[in-house]
């Protein structure tokens, strides 16, 4: 017992002392002049760390085809990462920790409106441009000049959810699914707003916690309340699978127009046949436009895996911030932040980027149809107005 | 009526993946005194386990299912030499860390290993279910239930009426005596241990058609079950079984008839109200040392 | 603390008055180490990260010396710590974002609300203990959680609280940094005195033996409440700060999985020690910091991390200050000790009164009458035993007698006093001392601190409550039984027949009115056994009146003047010791006994008179 706890000290302090001295072996590494260095804060590990994968590949592609394009200001791009473990401490950990470098000149932030929100105070601290993919509308209207969307926000998403769902599909009495997390509220508060608005009335708004392991209870509400179209704001993949098999169980066939949850690879392949024919607004639509299909093509060659919006916007991304430096020459952070407001038309895989002052790069989505587990492009409805 | 029976069975369904999660609870903790906090990653590994075998290598499902059990087995053996066996002398606090840090390197190890995408482990019966009436029988729950009615079943003829079954009886309620008969103790807690593992396992298994098959799965579904087990109490296996549906019944209707966000709370605030009330009465086990 | 005539004189949470010898050097270099960290926290200039990383780690560390108090202190568990620790956070978070109060305002609000709930659920749960506390602590963090999500109006539900203000004079950093930092050490330093205060010693006795606890006149759940409502408030005082270093919290920061991370650090670093504290939990911190350079390969690194925990639990069991504090204590060399005093008894000599009457005393279990209408009166001075076969009674009859079990009929009366309903902690205030037959001291204390805890009983009538009459008593007790020059030693270096010593001194100490011995003279040998006779005529010499059970009939029959006799639960003799032992009805009772076990060869000379 002695010795091996006399062997096992040691190896705990050889351990730790290669734990102290790693960080010093790898910054000088990493501290070379000849890139041109962003960041990007990702989960790794928790319960995002699938959509992690899918973002770091969007991101990895783009920066292949960034590199081979010349890179920006004539070095090659480099990608630095932090695992944000799917908390908001992680995150914030994470992204202090990339900041604390200061040759990174711009960040990729967090698909998930709460870790932007938790990472926001360090992010003006900061003083960097930041692209961020989270949907709540309320982070671009936090007067933090540094946060930059590449995603639609969810007033947009609420929008067309409601105008696809009254004038398209003519359905008037909805029933409001959604997560009780930041994401979810915020989405059904919009469309709430938007139905309102469409002359539409809701019949039941409903809540969830994340990770619930049944839905019969939410599934037989809708059943009761009459509801002759039901509208979704899902954040986890498997919550929408249990949902959607238990939906059709239970024998509810109301037409489904969901967030982009609904439409994702993950979901897809989770809720399988309990999916088709159900509608979703994807920033994302492969069919929408050529970048699209271009981005779809290159991510199929590189993943063997239909591309979704986990993946598009770090790729839109990585390519606009490219884009941004090299329009402005430098990478003073307020001259990249004036090349990105700048931006104009810029056709990327989610669409067509046109900053507003807010910082919000994208004011439309596509509609999408499961047809028997493909995703078809039905259309694009865009509120921007040049 | 047909609201509340669909209700009903949905309750008694999830209620039985309790139970049998519960159950590798209130063995471990019979044995050694010990809340085992791992216990929801057995479910998660067995789960994962059979994704390799069934879906990924295409094996026989009957064949997959044999080896994945016999991989939670082995990985119970392991479970009480690595993480149980050094610290037994130990009071209960250690013991508890140390499942909590063999529960962070299961779901993290299983995370390096396969990655982190969701998978999907196919239902044993083709049909998804049926309608009785205005109720629908979903095959898998159906299967959850015959299952756990078979275990509890087994449990009961083993401990009560096989040889070694008694002697683990013997086990739980007095090491010290029990080592003094002759009775093999080490022995009897290894085979505790790896009879709650396999019980973990077939409930992972059991669940995945019905939850999916992620790295969260274990520690969602082991929170659940330790409230089962709490309402049930820590002290046998009856209770398991009974909290375990109690619960399920209790958050299903719960959700239905008061609200949706707040179902995880019903579980635990019925829990508290039977603590502060009746704390000696549906719990079998009293509190009392003896001067 | 009924009982006692004078209500609990000093606040239990200050600190001793007396700052005994070599002491002020220890306090004058902890200020400079604290000064020298605040001053570096405060103008060493990290890196946003370290910073973030440091201020994580102390505001955690506050709130897991909370668990040194509860878990390691008092030795109960709470699993709702993150809970705390969120109320703290968002008191300060909603206080001064939604309400624009001043933080310094918003803080003690949090403080309160943590102590209110800490204490409320501890009141209503405490009495449960072990594995139920656990539970109804996993509940009550659930619950929290689902509100914070949920009750969006207040909350602000998932998305969390943003722009969180801090304190005027700390907005940047680094400052506020500083300010964790003295906080923690505050903290730090009033927990690391605890333990030799009046509450921490009775945590302490109440962690290593309720029973004993309760007899020597510790309120058990009284002390299990406040150490539960203090470790709710250095949860809540963390939280608070946290929130302010964050500037953002949200309901995901305080779940079940936050409070597991909090008991880690705790039992990881050594849950005995603040020490312990703050070691583990900048560990926890760290180590995934540090592995993260092994990022590439998804959860590679946090399964080093588990792993990493089941090592230490493994090899360091008592936590990494645990294991360093242990060599530290060996080098340690011991200080001479002042010479002990006589020890004084003060017997109530001139009421002539019974010091002790049962009437009709019994006490059933399901449809067994352990104890069943038994009457005897024990008169002042002198020693009464009690004795019986096995199976009689006896040590039913002593624990319905020091309250450990409620009778199920009869009445008691101490010095003429109805004690019938009183728990034991009560009984110990009204003059009633006993000693265990399975031996029960407090085991990770020294000699001294256990008898002290004996001195501490309340309504003692002549100790004063200072550190320094206190040790003084405690030595003239142990000085009496022949145990002075070890008195320094932890209880656990003690052969048997010493620590039986040790409990007799820790409950003569006490200046009891009745010392009750559950068979003192059980597990000694024959050498022990003669001194133990001495002793305890030296304790009849001195007025005290005892009384005593033993199946050791030379003893008995050796020291006892007055003896009542039980079989099946029943009194069946009670008298003059010579008288007694003769009649045909005891010695049946004992022959009956032992000619069903065996041939009883020692019998006749058990029963000679003396």
């Amino acid at each position: 017992m002695r010795t091996t706890r006399r062997v096992f000290l040691k190896s705990a302090a050889t351990v730790a002392a290669a734990g102290v001295v790693a960080p010093s072996i790898i910054r000088p590494a990493s501290a070379q002049g000849g890139t041109v260095r962003i960041g990007m804060v990702l989960p790794v590990t928790g319960p995002g760390a699938d959509a992690g994968r899918f973002a770091l590949n969007g991101a990895k592609i783009a920066l292949e085809a960034v590199n081979k394009a010349g890179g920006v200001l004539g070095k090659p791009m480099e990608l630095v990462t932090e695992d944000d473990q799917t908390t908001n401490p992680g995150a914030v950990l994470a992204f202090s920790k990339l900041a604390s470098q200061p040759d990174l000149v711009a960040f990729l932030g967090s698909i998930r409106s709460t870790q932007n929100h938790a990472m926001a105070p360090d992010i003006l601290k900061t003083g960097k441009p930041v692209a961020f993919g989270g949907t709540d509308p309320v982070l671009t209207q936090l007067g933090n000049p540094w946060l930059f969307r590449f995603r639609p926000n969810d007033s947009f998403s609420a929008r067309v959810i409601a105008e696809y769902g009254v004038s398209t599909l003519a359905k008037k009495k909805w029933a409001i699914i959604h997560s009780t997390d930041a994401f979810g509220t915020s989405g059904a508060k919009a469309l709430t707003e938007a139905l309102g608005k469409a002359g539409a009335t809701v019949a039941l708004d409903q809540g969830y916690t994340n990770q619930s392991q049944d839905f019969t209870p939410v599934v037989l509400a809708i059943r009761q309340s009459g509801a002759d179209v039901i509208g979704s704001y899902f954040t986890f993949e498997n919550d929408l699978g249990i949902f959607a098999r238990q939906l059709r169980q239970l024998g509810v066939q109301a037409p489904w127009v969901g967030s982009a949850s609904i439409v994702n690879v993950t979901a897809l392949k989770l809720a399988g046949p309990s999916l088709y024919n159900t509608y979703g607004v994807a920033d994302y639509a492969e069919e929408s436009s050529d970048a699209a299909r271009n981005f779809g093509k290159a991510y199929r060659a590189v993943m063997k895996l239909a591309p979704d919006n986990q993946s598009s916007w770090t790729f839109d991304a990585v390519t606009v911030l490219a884009k941004a430096i090299n329009a402005a020459g430098k990478t003073d952070p307020k001259a990249i932040r004036e090349a990105l407001l700048a931006i104009r038309g810029h056709e990327g895989a989610e669409g067509t980027y046109n900053f507003d002052q807010n910082g919000d790069g994208l004011h439309g989505y596509n509609v999408v149809r499961n047809d028997k587990g493909n995703i078809v492009f039905d259309k694009r409805i865009d509120f921007y107005k040049a | 009526m047909d609201l509340i029976l669909q209700l009903l069975f949905t309750g008694i369904g999830i209620g039985a993946v309790y139970a049998l999660v519960a159950l590798g609870f209130v063995l471990i903790f019979r044995a050694t005194n010990v809340v085992n906090f791992a216990q929801g990653e057995f479910s998660m590994v067995a789960a994962f386990l059979m994704v390799v075998f069934a879906v990924d290598l295409q094996w026989p499902y009957w064949l997959s299912f044999l080896l994945a059990i016999g991989g939670m087995a082995l990985l119970g053996a392991l479970f009480n030499l690595g993480v149980y066996y050094p610290l037994r002398h130990r009071t209960y606090l250690p013991v508890i860390i140390s499942t909590i840090g063999a529960s962070i390197f299961l779901a993290n190890t299983t995370l390096a290993l396969y990655g982190p995408q969701p998978q999907v482990l196919p239902p044993v019966f083709e049909t998804q279910g049926f309608l009785v009436g205005p109720v629908f029988l979903d095959t898998q729950y159906l299967l959850i239930i015959a299952v756990t009615a078979v275990l509890v079943a087994f449990q009961y003829w083993f401990f009560e009426h096989t040889l070694i079954g008694k002697k683990l009886q013997a086990t739980s309620q007095d090491k010290e005596m029990a080592a003094l008969l002759g009775i093999p103790v080490a022995g009897m807690i290894m085979l505790t241990f790896v009879y709650s593992a396999v019980l973990g396992g077939i409930a992972g298994i059991l669940v995945a058609p019905v939850l999916f098959v992620s790295i969260q799965m274990g520690a969602t579904i082991a929170l659940k079950a330790f409230a089962a087990t709490i309402i049930g109490g820590f002290g046998d296996v009856t209770g398991a079984i009974i909290g375990g549906l109690a619960l399920g019944i209790i958050e299903t209707f719960g959700a239905a008839y008061i609200s949706v966000p707040y179902k995880d709370a019903f579980a635990f605030i019925v829990l508290v109200a039977f603590l502060a009330l009746r704390p000696q009465g549906i719990f079998g086990e009293r509190i009392a040392e003896k001067a | 603390m009924t009982g006692s005539p004078r209500p609990v004189a000093a606040d239990p949470v200050s600190a001793p008055r007396s700052p005994a010898r070599g002491f002020p050097l220890g306090t004058l270099a902890y200020a400079a180490l604290v000064a020298v960290a605040v001053f570096l926290a405060a103008t060493t200039p990290f890196s946003g990260y370290v910073l973030n990383i440091l201020m994580q780690a102390a505001t955690y560390a506050i709130a897991v010396i909370g668990l040194t108090v509860v878990l390691g202190l008092c030795g109960q568990i709470n699993l709702a710590q993150a809970a705390f620790f969120g109320i703290g956070a968002y008191a300060v978070g909603l206080g001064t974002v939604d309400l624009g109060i001043s933080f310094w305002l918003c803080l003690p609000i949090g403080l309160v609300l943590a102590l209110i709930l800490g204490a409320v659920l501890g009141a209503s749960t405490l009495r449960l203990g072990g594995h139920y506390l656990a539970m109804v602590t996993i509940s009550f963090q659930q619950i929290l959680t689902l509100i914070m999500i949920n009750w969006i109006p207040v909350t602000h539900g998932p998305d969390g609280v943003p722009n969180i203000k801090r304190p005027g004079l700390f907005t940047d950093g680094q400052s506020y940094l500083a300010l964790c930092v003295l906080v923690l050490a505050a903290v730090a330093y009033a927990v690391w005195r605890m333990p030799k205060t009046r509450l921490g010693r009775a945590m302490r006795a109440v962690r290593d033996n309720e029973l004993a606890a309760g007899v020597t006149g510790i309120d058990i759940y009284r002390t299990k409440v406040m150490a539960f409502a203090i470790g709710a408030l250095l949860a809540g005082l963390g939280g608070g700060l946290f929130a302010g270093s964050f500037t953002y919290i949200s309901p995901d920061q305080f779940s079940f999985a936050e409070s597991v991370v909090f008991l880690t650090m705790a039992l990881l670093g050594g849950v005995g020690s603040p020490v312990g504290a703050v070691i583990g939990t900048g560990l926890l911190i760290l180590i995934p910091e540090w592995l993260r350079f092994l990022k590439e390969i998804p959860g590679l690194y946090l399964a080093i991390y588990g792993l990493a925990v089941i090592l230490i639990v493994v090899f360091m069991p008592e936590g990494i200050w645990g294991f360093l504090g242990d060599q530290v204590k060996r080098l340690r060399p011991r200080k001479a000790a002042p010479r002990a005093q006589d020890l004084t008894l003060t017997q109530d000599a001139a009421t002539a009164a019974p010091v002790l009457e049962v009437e009709g005393l019994s006490k059933h279990f399901g449809g067994l009458k352990a104890v069943d209408e038994v009457s005897f009166t024990v008169t002042r001075g002198g020693i009464h035993a009690l004795i019986g076969p096995n199976g009689s009674g006896k040590t039913t009859t002593l624990n319905v007698l020091s309250g450990l079990y409620t009778p199920t009929g009869g009445r008691l009366r101490l010095n003429g006093r109805d004690i019938t309903r009183f728990a034991p902690h009560q009984r110990a205030g009204s003059g009633l001392g006993r000693t265990f037959q399975n031996i029960r001291l407090f085991r990770s204390m020294s000699a001294l601190e256990n008898v002290v805890i004996g001195a501490e009983r309340p309504g003692n009538g002549i100790v004063a409550h200072d550190r320094a009459s206190l040790e003084a008593r405690a030595r003239a007790a142990l000085a009496f039984v022949g145990l002075e020059a070890r008195a320094d030693e932890p209880i656990s270096s003690f052969s048997y027949g010493h620590q039986r010593l040790v409990e007799i001194a820790r409950a003569l100490a006490g200046n009891p009115v009745l010392l009750l011995l559950d068979e003192p003279a059980a597990g000694l040998n024959s050498s022990e056994k003669v001194a133990l006779t001495a002793l305890l005529r030296r304790m009849a010499a001195k007025g005290l009146t005892i009384l005593i059970i033993d199946h050791d009939m030379t003893l008995v029959s050796d020291v006892a003047s007055h003896i009542t006799v039980l079989n099946f639960g029943r009194r069946i003799a009670d008298g003059v010791t010579a008288t007694v032992l003769r009649e045909p009805a005891v010695i049946e009772a004992y022959l009956g006994q032992e000619s069903t076990e065996g041939p009883g060869a020692g019998l006749k000379t058990d029963l000679a008179p003396a």
